[in-house]
């Protein structure tokens, strides 16, 4: 699996815990939510650089709690057609101010790259054969319809009517 | 008619670049067809009984007719010569080559035409008032919002893999043409006390298997914060909307759940948090988009056009037409006429590459270039000067669509039914047509007046079955097409569900118990009374009573 | 174990280029022929009509392959009339579709 980069953002290396496992001190760990959920306090004693993974059904007000103290969160899809997920990174960035980093896994297709970016997904955990694919994909739209509540950009509509209309109407996403 | 700017334009060509590489990756095998389908969908690519069905958008239903010709050049390059026009105010072709879809697509964007979203999980095609901008009854003209809409809409990060398809009609006149309330949302132009333009938002309307009538959730939406309430109603929709039963998934389910009020007042809550963030539009935008839908200047005629009645005193059917086919237009002395697609012995909605061009010629002549599509499967002339009407009967007579059957019985809403579609139970063209056959004096028609009559073949009710005065569903009975049949739908303002009646029948049984229906309405009714309005003062007894007792 | 069928049964896919409705021989090619189609009548038999028809579909020659049930007079022709419907083309329209192939027959090549 390669680690696809949308945003440009500087991916720590985690390594998942086990069920009921304990990080080491000061280590980087990913831990399902649920993990989470239950040893939070010892967790958080031993690292401060914890990534939570969560699945497309997670309500977004599960993670409030969590979201000033995680590093990263990944969402993973068991199916990509799952559109929860793209909520849910919407929340995380809009209705808590998340600033870490918010990577995709599971089950999505280089043809939702600019998608997930837009969503505010940062990264992508995806199989070594569509990484060529998910690049091409980023390229594809210069300009878009909608206002990213993430900050990405500016809707066509807004730059329709902005001084620095010429330069994006040509400009790449991202 | 809106036109396209350099940010329009450079997105539609990406789209087609995109379509085509997906093409190339699923010939490759480098996508399954697990992975390919929802994504060729969401170009409008279906895979039907005989071959892929490509459905192209006729945005809010208005086209020019450059686009007119451009659709029949296709039909005569890529298909077998004809192309089907749907209650979605699309277009379907129904034998396209999947490597050439590409080549389709690239064809359709040179006159600023797409098949964006037409399937697929995601917000379709927005549709509206056939007559928007045109007729007489109307508080505003729609289509600059569904426009916002198309925009805000197309390719959306967040709102592409929705439960379910999300189909939102819009309507500026009193008089609903659109079906606005059998939508997931159905939106009414209104002027609140101190004039100010919004809407009336309904949420939750449907057809399908469990049909639902839409409830109101905001009285009145100012029209500046329109984006940033449907995109709150999608999101709570996209969250919680059921994804574990494709039966249970559309936002119908979802509002019967919570509870209409409970929606409302989560979209309110969830409206208050980004109403500032800039995902509605500037002032200006809104302005620039309004400019392209200016009224055409037309002279100020009168509606008394002498030619026009000695002419109707002549020839019945032109009369009938005149009576049925035109409706009045915002300006003196101009209709907007409708063109019956619904010919007696032929298919509804099809049109020939040769009847397309020759609508389009007729537009250049007679209507600014304008075309519209109705939901009713039909297509319309605006802006057409009543003095020119002899004129333009004649001609669409000569080219066999001089039916002057618009809004009566014939004029049915028919899905493509078991001919064409993969999902399909039963035929519903050759039930239309056995119905029409059956009815096929204009005088007759006429004397049974308005009837809304619509058939699908499959309980999906593309054929709007459950909106029918008198509404036909096919159904698989142990192997044999079977027809049940339901009374006193409607998908007007008074919007309602038809009732099913009893059992079904086989094709030849369900025609008769059609007549048998029309006849009991003849029979029973008072003066000036329409079939709906009969029925709904009698009930079901006495149409049950003369469909099952006589046999 | 090989499941129960009711009857013979037939395998019918479209093609995955055109969309063209095609049934499969039994040499594991595909024709728009239906009369041409392998029609097998044992729970067996179909399983490997199937294994056969799922490469194919592997090989993206052709999507959507089904096993459905056949009837064997004079020559093979689906049963149900949904398929029935796709091995003539729709009965609206009897001037196109494949039962007049001749405009198909011409550009129609067999999958292999
Ligand atoms: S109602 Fe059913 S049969 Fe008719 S077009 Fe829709 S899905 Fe097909």
């Amino acid at each position: 699996m390669t680690l696809i980069n949308l945003s440009g953002i500087h991916s720590e290396t985690y390594r998942e815990l086990e069920n009921d496992e304990l990080p080491a001190t000061g280590e980087s760990v990913l831990v399902s939510l649920g993990q989470l959920q239950e040893n939070s306090t010892s967790i958080f004693e031993l690292t401060s650089s914890v990534g939570v993974i969560v699945n497309t059904e997670t309500p977004y007000a599960d993670l409030e709690e969590f979201v000033g103290r995680v590093a990263f969160v990944d969402i993973r899809f068991p199916v990509f057609g799952d559109g929860r997920g793209f909520s849910l990174a919407v929340r995380l960035r809009k209705d808590f101010g998340f600033k870490g980093e918010i990577r995709a896994s599971g089950h999505v297709l280089p043809d939702q790259a600019l998608f997930l970016l837009r969503a505010g997904f940062d990264s992508v955990d995806a199989p070594d054969e569509r990484h060529e694919a998910f690049e091409a994909a980023l390229k594809r739209f210069g300009a878009f319809y909608q206002t990213d509540m993430i900050g990405h950009g500016k809707s066509v509509a807004h730059l329709r009517h902005s001084a620095d209309k010429d330069k994006s109407a040509t400009q790449k996403a991202g | 008619m809106y036109a396209y700017d350099t940010f329009d334009r450079n997105i539609i060509d990406a789209r087609v670049a995109e379509f085509r590489d997906q093409v190339e990756r699923r010939m490759k095998g480098e996508l399954t067809e697990e992975e390919f389908r929802p994504l060729r969908l969401m170009n409008g690519l279906y895979l039907q009984l005989h071959a892929y069905m490509l459905r192209v958008a006729v945005p809010y239903g208005t086209m020019s007719s450059k686009q007119m010709h451009r659709l029949a050049d296709i039909a005569t390059k890529y298909d077998k010569g004809y192309g089907h026009f749907t209650t979605r105010q699309n277009i379907q072709y129904n034998w396209p080559k999947l490597v050439e879809t590409p080549d389709i697509l690239t064809e359709l964007a040179d006159v600023e035409m797409h098949a964006h979203q037409t399937s697929g999980n995601c917000i379709r095609n927005t549709t509206t008032d056939q007559f928007a901008g045109a007729t007489r009854d109307e508080v505003e003209d729609p289509r600059p919002y569904a426009e916002l809409i198309r925009q805000w809409s197309t390719f959306h990060p967040e709102f592409s893999f929705l439960p379910r398809k999300f189909k939102i009609a819009i309507t500026g006149a009193g008089q609903d043409r659109a079906a606005v309330k059998w939508h997931d949302i159905g939106l009414i132009l209104r002027k609140n006390t101190e004039g100010e333009i919004g809407f009336e938002v309904i949420v939750g309307g449907g057809m399908g298997r469990t049909p639902v009538i839409g409830k109101t959730i905001r009285e009145f939406l100012p029209e500046a914060d329109l984006l940033s309430y449907l995109e709150a109603i999608l999101r709570v929709y996209n969250e919680q909307g059921r994804r574990d039963n494709k039966y249970k998934a559309r936002i119908k389910i979802l509002v019967d759940a919570l509870g209409a009020e409970e929606y409302g007042r989560l979209t309110e809550a969830e409206w208050h948090k980004i109403k500032d963030q800039h995902i509605d539009v500037p002032e200006e935008e809104v302005a620039r988009i309004k400019a392209f839908f200016t009224p055409p200047p037309l002279p100020v005629l009168s509606d008394d056009v002498e030619e026009v009645d000695t002419f109707a005193r002549e020839n019945f059917i032109f009369k009938s037409w005149l009576e049925n086919n035109t409706n009045p237009h915002k300006v003196l002395g101009h209709v907007n006429v409708t063109i019956s697609l619904k010919p007696h012995d032929g298919i509804p909605g099809d049109a020939t590459d040769a009847q397309m061009h020759f609508v389009a010629d007729l537009a250049e002549k007679y209507s600014q270039s304008e075309i519209r599509v109705s939901h009713e499967q039909n297509l319309i002339l605006p802006h057409v000067a009543k003095k020119d009407l002899p004129e333009i009967w004649k001609a669409l007579d000569a080219n066999g669509l001089g039916s002057a059957n618009v809004g009566l019985l014939t004029d049915m809403i028919v899905c493509p039914g078991m001919d064409y579609c993969a999902l399909a139970n039963a035929r519903s063209i050759p039930i239309g047509q056995a119905i029409a056959d059956r009815f096929d004096d204009i005088r007759r028609l006429q004397d049974i007046g308005p009837l809304k009559l619509k058939i699908s073949g499959c309980i999906n009710s593309c054929g709007h079955h459950h909106a029918g005065h008198i509404g036909i569903l096919g159904v698989d009975r142990r192997g044999e097409e079977n027809y049940q049949i339901s009374l006193g739908g409607s998908g007007a303002e008074d919007a309602t569900k038809a009732a099913l009646l009893g059992p079904g029948f086989d094709e030849h049984g369900i025609v008769d118990a059609v007549e048998k229906v029309v006849a009991v309405y003849l029979g029973e009714r008072e003066e000036g009374e329409e079939f709906l309005a009969t029925y709904r003062r009698l009930g079901p007894t006495p149409f049950k009573e003369a469909v099952y007792d006589a046999d | 174990m090989a499941k129960k069928i009711k009857g013979p049964q037939l395998i019918i896919a479209n093609r995955l280029d055109d969309g063209r409705v095609v049934f499969m021989t039994e040499n594991g090619n595909w024709t728009p022929d239906v009369a041409r189609a392998a029609v097998a009548d044992t729970p067996e038999g179909v399983e490997a009509l199937e294994v056969q028809a799922s490469t194919s579909e592997k090989s993206n020659l052709v999507v959507d392959t089904q096993a459905v049930p056949a009837e064997t007079g004079d020559a093979a022709f689906p049963a149900h009339m949904k398929q029935a419907m796709q091995a003539k083309g729709p009965s609206v329209r009897p001037d196109l579709g494949y039962q007049v192939s001749k405009t198909w027959e011409t550009d129609a090549q067999e999958g292999n």
